[in-house]
């Protein structure tokens, strides 16, 4: 059955669904095949090499646990639960996120610990930067009135970003797929889990405001993308974007317009032109700040990225029209 | 080495041992958690599914409110429990337990309107968001508490031997720090004993990666009286393939918002169970539906280890989906659901029993020795009960204190300890590796110790322990010399306390010659009420062990026979 794939092609098939379904990739195998598992153990020069056998539905973790009773028994792994609970045992397979005890294996797959954590050892990361994080942005609850006793007045509707974000399990799969954080120190990002974990309580409608702000300020969340990359590999099924980052954002703005200058500026650009100006952009961002280095407004001219006199003389048009009709759709708190 | 100095040292991040710590905080009390995973994280409080409605909360009847309490002493514990203690716990979760979760944040589902929703009948119950993981979202609530008290804790760090005092008093912990190989003495005036009422000693267990009986085998070697060890529980619905998910439930009690729970099918396509039809008063129908599998066994319809199935197909998807996870691991399989059952397989759960204590403070028979949660003798599992122990064992402690002498640091102890460990990292290369010690263990308990035994297979199972301990143990292999992140060493570590514990389970299941509720001999398969509604309770002797028969007393709830066959009586 393995003959369904050339080798490498399997990173392909894990992503596309069209023609991968869950299903097949359940009953790839019959019980005994053999696959291929190669780990990146820290002591190895090279990428360990298994062939383990297969189980009905096997699970990456169940490759893992029979490489580790009957080949490398020295192999560092995290797991607890092994049922989507404890968000422990997240590797990459293949090159994406998957949480090992809930993926189907692959006919051939590289296992190797999740990006932007340092390796203890093997696939065990070190959580401490995530946790240090969350321990940061302080993820509880301030009541600005006290306590009604239970059960208290709340409703699903006003919780209903809270609660998918009460799915979080904490496995980092998302922290590891993020680019921005993949940018180190360049950014201060939060990171999704971090905002996943803080948007628990801060989408929370008992939590009090200035509270919330005092976390959100910590969070550097305009610096998130928007790529979707932590909701592509999230094993929770959380819609970290749509129904965590960007309401955190539009509470931010709502709360401290200050924190969202940029964000605000190209909104208020575009709803006035109908395009992105980068130099009405800059000119809103940093004021006449913008204009102190000389040489690169001079390079930017010389390039055609910014046009003054377009920028200045430029009339109202039919796009500015549908901007501002588009961006007036009351999608902001 | 690292010797910390602390009050009260907690071993245990779960339900139980996370409230101990916070409530000893807040009373002042200088605590410290050692965790073997991670806080809130392992262990087996993140598997709760809901939290079970006590007494007259949220428009319960004085029926509902009794019938949760019937539920209690009957079918979770087939009235080996402390009545009084039951009835403290179900007035505190009634008047206090809900309040507390909700003020410090829990979600208790709500439907659109503003409603707490509710499982309908006899017995009903509520969510922390979402039914079937309930335990995560109130697990990751306690870890941010304990965060936010400042409370100091240890992760991935595994307590090995417990320190005592001259006198024989438990006054601290020896630990180990898995990630990093370091060794930690913890200093204190009490330790709390919190490890949980689940482990791994059977092939398929609930118990999560790290549990390994630590508890019962370190409470044992200093002497604590132990109660029914033999009163081990079992899940009947959980999904029997992959291995990975050999603690994953089919949920069959009832259902947020609809009158349906989860059915069962024989290998011949027969119903033979659905809670909601079958007992409604069953909330938590885990021993019913073990009998009624025990019957299809014995008809050849079903296996303990697969060959029948569970599911939903008898349900609206809507109406399983409304306000459960359920559907997760179907799809999850590429099963359509809810229309495909998936095949399901027994699978050892908590233990009722475990260490005895007294259900005042929690004192076990050593003193500075304290337990709270399933690893105590007095009750089943519930994760509201293991809250509730959290609770009384820090007023225990706290009342206590004053009596309890500062801890007295033992150099010879300490090095023996150290000894021992680093025996077991140097042991031979050429020999058994200590996973498959613990494997072969997990198979013998499961062949011979499973759900159906006798005192011939026990005897049998003995036999094999002496051969574990003789032949395997001495040529325990680990491969790696090195302290930090030694997995291999971990194993072969908690070998040696599975085999110690297998044993006294053993022991204990010879000793009590009935059968009850899950508890199934072949050899005595009648439920002994005369003799029986006992607590079986092994005492440590200078030469090894004796039995004592405890009788319960009986305010609230008593059987309404004397002698029956087991598999006829419900619970």
């Amino acid at each position: 059955m393995s003959d369904l794939l050339a080798p490498g092609e399997a990173r392909q098939l894990g992503q596309n669904e069209r023609y991968d379904t869950v299903a097949a990739r359940n009953s790839r195998f019959a019980a005994g095949e053999m696959i291929t598992v190669r780990v990146r153990r820290s002591d190895a020069a090279s990428i360990a090499e298994f062939r383990v056998p297969y189980r009905k539905w096997m699970r990456v973790l169940d490759a893992l646990n029979w490489i580790a009773e009957n080949q490398a028994t020295d192999l560092a792994y995290r797991w607890f639960c092994g049922s989507k609970m404890c968000g422990t045992c997240a590797v990459r397979m293949n090159g994406r996120e998957v949480l090992a005890c809930w993926e189907a294996v692959e006919p051939d797959m590289t296992v190797e610990p999740l990006r932007n954590l340092p390796v203890i050892r093997d696939l065990v990361v070190d959580r401490a930067p995530f946790e240090r994080k969350v321990a940061e942005l302080e993820p509880w609850l301030e009541r600005p009135v006290a306590y009604a006793g239970f059960p208290e007045p709340l409703t699903h509707k006003q919780m209903k970003n809270a609660s998918k974000a009460l799915d979080c399990i904490g496995c980092m799969c998302c922290y590891s797929a993020c680019p921005v954080i993949g940018l180190g120190d360049l950014t201060d990002f939060a990171g999704p889990a971090p905002l996943v974990q803080l948007g628990q309580t801060a989408l929370d409608p008992r939590n009090d405001a200035a509270k919330v702000s005092r976390s959100l300020k910590l969070t550097g969340i305009f610096n998130c993308v928007s790529c979707y990359k932590c909701e592509e590999v999230c094993p929770a099924s959380i819609p970290i974007v749509s129904q965590v980052i960007e309401p955190l954002k539009a509470r931010a703005v709502a709360l401290m317009p200050e924190m969202a200058k940029h964000s605000n500026a190209l909104r208020s650009v575009v709803a006035e032109r109908g395009y992105v100006d980068p130099s009405a952009l800059v000119l809103r961002v940093r004021g006449l700040k913008a204009l102190s280095n000389l040489p690169r407004v001079l390079r930017l001219l010389i390039r055609g990225k910014i046009n003054p006199i377009k920028t200045f003389l430029q009339r109202r048009t039919a796009a500015s029209d549908a901007a501002r009709q588009y961006l007036s759709r009351g999608d902001r708190p | 080495m690292q010797i910390l100095s602390t009050d009260v040292v907690v071993v245990g991040g779960g339900a139980a041992g996370c409230y101990a710590a916070l409530n000893l905080d807040r009373q002042g009390i200088k605590t410290l958690i050692v965790c073997k995973g991670l806080v809130g994280k392992s262990g087996a409080s993140i598997f709760a599914g809901n939290l079970v409605l006590a007494g007259r909360g949220l428009g319960n009847t004085e029926e509902q409110a009794r019938n949760t309490a019937e539920f209690l002493v009957k079918y979770h514990n087939q009235f080996l429990i402390d009545q009084h203690w039951a009835h403290a716990c179900g007035r505190w979760i009634e008047n206090v337990y809900y309040a507390e979760l909700e003020e410090a944040g829990l979600y208790l589902r709500r439907d659109d309107s503003g409603n707490v929703v509710t499982s309908p009948g006899k017995i009903r119950s509520l969510a922390a968001n979402i039914q079937g993981n309930s335990g995560v979202p109130f697990m990751d609530l306690r870890r941010k508490q304990v965060i936010r008290a400042g409370i100091s804790h240890l992760e991935e760090t595994v307590v090995t031997a417990l320190l005592r005092r001259p006198d024989g008093s438990v006054c601290g912990v020896f630990a180990l720090n898995i990630i990093t190989g370091e060794y930690h003495v913890v200093l204190a005036r009490a330790v709390i004993l919190a490890t949980g009422y689940s482990d791994r000693l059977h092939e398929r267990s609930t118990g999560t990666r790290e549990m390994s009986g630590d508890g019962i085998a370190m409470a044992w070697r200093v002497g604590a009286t132990l109660a029914n060890l033999e009163m081990q529980w079992w899940h009947t619905n959980d999904i029997a393939d992959p291995p990975t998910w050999q603690r994953m439930q089919v949920y069959p009690n009832p259902m947020l918002g609809s009158e349906k729970s989860a059915r069962m099918i024989n290998s011949a396509g027969e119903e033979f169970f659905n809670q909601q039809q079958d007992d409604p008063l069953a909330y938590g129908p885990y021993t019913v539906q073990l009998k009624a599998l025990a019957k299809e066994v014995h008809a050849g319809k079903a296996r303990y280890d697969g060959g029948y199935y569970a599911g939903f197909d008898h349900c609206d998807p809507r109406e399983v989906e409304a306000y459960t996870s359920y559907g997760k691991g179907f799809r999850q399989l590429g099963l359509r659901f809810p229309e495909d059952l998936v095949e399901a397989a027994v699978t050892a759960h908590y233990r009722q029993g475990g260490i005895d204590v007294e259900t005042k403070t929690m004192r076990s028979s050593i003193p500075g020795l304290y337990v709270a949660g399933g690893l105590g003798g007095h009750s089943n599992g519930l994760i509201g009960l293991a809250t509730y122990d959290g609770k009384v064992v820090a007023d225990g402690v706290v009342g206590d204190l004053p009596q309890l002498a500062p801890a007295v640091l033992h150099e010879t102890d300490i090095q023996r300890e150290m000894q021992r460990l680093e025996s077991l990292l140097a042991s031979r290369r050429d020999g058994v590796p200590a996973a498959t010690v613990k494997s072969a263990i997990r198979t013998m308990m499961w062949n011979k110790v499973g759900v159906e035994k006798d005192a011939a297979s026990m005897r049998s199972a003995l036999e094999d322990v002496e051969t574990v301990r003789l032949d395997l143990l001495p040529r325990m292999s680990v491969t790696r010399a090195a302290k930090s992140m030694n997995y291999e060493w971990l194993d072969a570590i908690d070998a040696i306390n599975m085999i110690d514990v297998c044993e006294l389970i053993i022991l204990s299941s010879l000793e009590r010659k009935e059968s009850r509720g899950p508890f199934m001999r072949r050899d005595f398969p009648m439920q002994d009420n005369t003799d029986w509604l006992a607590a079986n309770v092994m005492v440590r002797t200078d030469n090894g062990h004796r039995f004592e028969r405890r009788p319960y007393n009986l305010p609230f709830f008593k059987p309404d026979f004397a002698t029956k066959d087991n598999l006829e009586v419900a619970w």
